[in-house]
């Protein structure tokens, strides 16, 4: 029996030796290089759709935001390999951890900021102000402008390990009453296992969707200051 | 390169130096091997068309025909039965709340497998062929293109070969038409001398005419000058007498 709920959570070490670096790098072996013009099955597929998300992703930047093209294709891909593979049993998914995510939002989001101060300063420093504000309001308006601008990666980062870690959560608890009411009533735990199901439907969308969120705010942050 | 040329020009400078030069190069690629056996990358060995087979999609059938001597068929389903029964037992797979969650789970991923694994297969297998069908259908069109190519210059050849039907044609049409223009003109030609000789012949003609009509005019005002007055009495009272006559003959005999 775990010794409580969040158990699952911590870095996972083996005989005293922190194995998360390996559980990092566990999801690059999933995706193989492509070696021949034919490849096999799974080839194919990843490399069918890592075409359509890009086609998509990229459609919407200029020629200096496309030079962000694989940053932002590595990142999906990984946040969502690491998502899926954390929805298998025992497993620990890394993204839980608010200072993975914090580590990935800060440096791309100050890398976008950093990158319209550079090349399109004016405009940059225009985004603090929105559009037709009246006179009187614009110091407030652009203090707020400006957490908001800051507030920007700790949203990214804790909207996702949230997001993942509540998901896990539940459906922990949700398997734990399972579990309990097997004892009392065997119709209330089937209900419960059908919730259950139901719930692990809506955590594998749950890990694609974060994944694509955190990418599209990531390009769109850049679109704004490329 | 750069050891040749200082060798070079050591052996210039000095001429006993010349044979060691020579031999220098020579002596130092013997000792280097290039390019022994195969590149690694190519000829690529080609793929496996499937996998291995698998029972229950984890254990390999070798593992299954491995027991198969010593426990026959159901050998390896007792095998695994008994492990999970005994890990269950001692409790060495806990049932927590995970066990849920991992029922629920794999269950979904087997599902999924099981329903949509051959038509993902077949996606996958179609993007493939779609792949190879473009470029074979560019191998194709150059193909085609040649074969086009070919045959033009073939049909090209032939008409060369049949030309001369050509020429033969013009050549008639010329030769005629030199003919026709040579007999035209020789026609033109007749008919101006026959016309400057029929107006000698009508001049004659005319002149001839009128001769004879000034030799008659002549001829007939001399004999009626000739004819004296007495003469031309009596000729008038012998034509009045046979004249008479001949009425009298003609009232005699009844007209027929």
């Amino acid at each position: 029996m775990n010794e409580n709920l969040f158990a699952s959570f911590a870095a996972p070490s083996m005989m005293g030796l922190p194995i998360v670096v390996l559980i990092v790098m566990f999801p690059s072996i999933l995706f193989p290089t492509p070696s021949r013009l034919i490849n096999n099955r799974l080839i194919s597929i990843q490399q069918w759709l890592i075409q359509l998300t890009s086609k998509q992703m990229l459609a919407i930047h200029n020629q200096k935001g496309r030079t962000w093209a694989l940053m932002l294709m590595s990142l999906i891909l990984f946040i969502g390999s690491t998502n899926l593979l954390g929805l298998l049993p025992h497993s620990f998914t890394p993204t839980t951890q608010l200072s993975m995510n914090l580590g990935m939002a800060i440096p791309l989001w100050a890398g976008t900021v950093i990158t319209g101060f550079r090349y399109k300063t004016k405009a940059s420093l225009a985004h603090f102000l929105p559009q037709g504000t009246p006179l009187p309001l614009i110091p407030m308006l652009v203090i707020i402008e400006t957490i908001s601008l800051f507030i920007q990666p700790m949203a990214l980062a804790v909207r996702l390990t949230a997001n993942i870690t509540a998901g896990h959560l539940l459906i922990h608890l949700i398997g734990g009453a399972t579990l309990a009411l097997i004892n009392i009533s065997v119709t209330t735990a089937f209900i419960t296992f059908i919730i259950l199901i139901l719930l692990t439907i809506l955590e594998f969308a749950v890990a694609l969707i974060q994944a694509y969120v955190f990418t599209l705010l990531v390009s769109l942050y850049l679109h704004d200051n490329t | 390169m750069l050891r040749r040329m200082v060798l070079s020009a050591a052996a210039a400078a000095a001429p006993c130096l010349r044979n060691a030069a020579l031999l220098g190069p020579g002596a130092l690629q013997a000792t280097r091997i290039f390019h022994t056996g195969q590149p690694s990358l190519a000829p690529v060995p080609p793929l496996p068309e499937y996998g291995g087979k698998v029972r229950l999609g984890l254990i390999p059938e070798e593992f299954f025909q491995f027991l198969y001597p010593k426990t026959g068929v159901t050998g390896p389903y007792v095998l695994g039965t008994g492990l999970i029964l005994y890990s269950l037992s001692k409790e060495i797979y806990v049932i927590t709340a995970e066990t849920f969650s991992a029922i629920s789970t794999i269950g979904l991923l087997i599902y999924v497998v099981k329903k949509y694994g051959a038509s993902i297969g077949e996606f996958a297998d179609k993007l493939s062929e779609q792949k190879i069908a473009q470029l074979e259908e560019v191998k194709q069109a150059s193909i085609q293109q040649i074969q086009d190519a070919i045959d033009t210059e073939k049909s090209q050849q032939a008409l060369v070969q049949k030309r001369h039907y050509l020429f033969d044609v013009q050549r008639n049409n010329i030769a005629m038409a030199l003919e026709l223009t040579y007999r035209e003109r020789l026609h033109r030609v007749y008919r101006e001398v026959k016309n400057r000789l029929d107006y000698h012949i009508s001049v004659q003609n005319m002149m001839r005419r009128k001769e004879q009509e000034h030799m008659i005019n002549w001829v007939e005002k001399h004999v009626v000058q000739s004819i004296s007055a007495q003469q031309e009495k009596e000729t008038i009272a012998k034509c009045i007498a046979d004249l008479k006559l001949l009425a009298k003959k003609a009232q005699s005999q009844p007209v027929l």
